[in-house]
Order: structure tokens, then sequence, then C-alpha cells
């Protein structure tokens, strides 16, 4: 799946990539973050169709989850910061993981902010933006 | 889920919620199926792994819907799922009753 989906004009249109196996998350997340924000929302599937969604939208930011099948979210990470074209993306990875060793493993990677599951629908764009100073 | 959600954005998530239900039930289902299998002495690793999967992703989403307890209940699930689970009574019991907690979650959302 890849999809480009414009949304809402309230503030900035700012454009970030969603990257999850999960359709249900997946969805509720753009919906949250076009509904809210107004942002322009790229949906993927999976790691291997984020790198290229990545590379051919350049997005603003990537939401990246942690757990998926093939590429999961940290070797998805190393690859797009691999890559000159997407190196200088901001990634925040989403995960549902909640101990601490975890939350040390995603931190140790060199992530912009690790968000957690369940997010708030209401309020996801706000934490997004609060770490990547879009206030 | 914050209580004063635009009506747009409440109206899609009950869109949402209705489309995804399915899922969400089949996600259940598979922890109802390895709480049998448990019980009975037959899980198998296939059956274990698919049985964390389902309450990883159930605790990652449920919540995201509102459904805080389901969240706590899935990941409960989750951290027995995870390892090897004890195969008496008092934890088969437990997991059954996480599972009918989480069909009662579903069922408390229209």
């Amino acid at each position: 799946m890849l999809q480009n989906e414009s949304s809402g004009v309230s503030g900035v249109a700012h454009r970030i990539l969603i990257i999850d196996d999960e359709e249900d998350i997946r969805e509720v997340a753009a919906l949250s973050l076009e509904t809210v924000a107004g942002w322009d929302v790229m949906k993927a599937s999976s790691g291997a169709q984020g790198l290229a969604c990545a590379i051919e939208y350049q997005p603003e930011a990537i939401l990246l989850d942690v757990m998926m099948p093939g590429m999961d979210g940290p070797s998805t990470f190393h690859e797009l910061r691999k890559n000159p074209a997407t190196a200088h993306i901001p990634v925040l990875l989403l995960t549902a993981k909640v101990q601490a060793s975890d939350q040390r493993r995603f931190a140790d990677l060199g992530v912009d902010a690790v968000l957690f599951k369940p997010f708030d629908p209401m309020t996801l764009s706000t934490q997004i933006a609060g770490v990547l100073g879009w206030n | 889920m914050d209580p004063v959600a635009p009506p747009d954005l409440a109206a899609a998530l009950d869109s949402m919620w209705t489309k995804f239900l399915p899922e969400l039930r089949e996600r259940v289902a598979i922890l109802e199926e390895a709480n049998t299998a448990l019980a009975t002495g037959t899980l198998s690793v296939e059956l274990r792994a698919k049985a964390n999967a389902a309450a990883h992703k159930l605790a990652g989403v449920l919540g995201t819907f509102g459904l805080t307890r389901g969240t706590v209940l899935a990941r409960e699930a989750e951290i027995v799922y995870s390892g090897e689970p004890d195969t008496d009574p008092v934890e088969a019991a437990h997991l059954q009753e996480i599972a009918a907690g989480l069909q009662a979650v579903l069922a408390s959302r229209k």
C-alpha cells in the first residue's frame, strides 16, 4: 500500500509518512493527523514500501512502527539513515512495547523520539509537533 | 481518547471501529484458541507466537479507541504469551478471564 492523502488546511500542512503494517493503527493515526492537524499524510504498510515512499515523497517526518514482518522498524530506520535521500528526515518510532529494556534499546538507535501505543488521536499531532519543534 | 473529540473525528473513529471490529474479534479468538490449547497441554510454539502477536496488537490499538481497560488486559496476555506460559489451571483460568474481559471490552463500544 502506498497512498498520499491531502486533507485539512488548518495551520501548516506538514508532510508526514506513517509506516505500519497494522492497518487499524495506520488508518487511525492518519485520520488523527489529517483531521486534527490538517497535515498531508502518506501511508505505507511495510518497511520496504516506506523506504520507497520516503525517497519519492520526501516527507518532513516519519512515524515508524517497530514490530513489522520482514524489515522491522529498527532495520527500516537504519536503511533510511544509510540512504542520502532520506538520511535527514526525522524518524519517530511508534511502539506498543512498554518494558524499560525495550525503551532503552529504541532510544539507543538514534531516532528522534519514541512514541507509544496506544496513542490519543486527539493529541498525537501535538506530540509529534512538540518533538519536532513544529509548534 | 479525549472525550471532547470534535464531531468529525469522533464520527470517523466510530466508522473505523466498525470497519476493524471483525479483525479485533479475530485477535481475541486467537487468544481464546491459545488459552484452550494451554489448558489442554497442546499449545504449540506457532500458536503461542500468534497469541503473543494478537495480544500485542490489541494492546496497541484498543486504547486508541478509548478502551484503556482493553489495553491493560491485552498487555497481561502479551506478557504471558511472550514467555513460556505455565500449564497450571490457575494460569489457564486467568487467561480465560482476560479473554472474556476483552470480549466484554469489544462489546462495550458501540
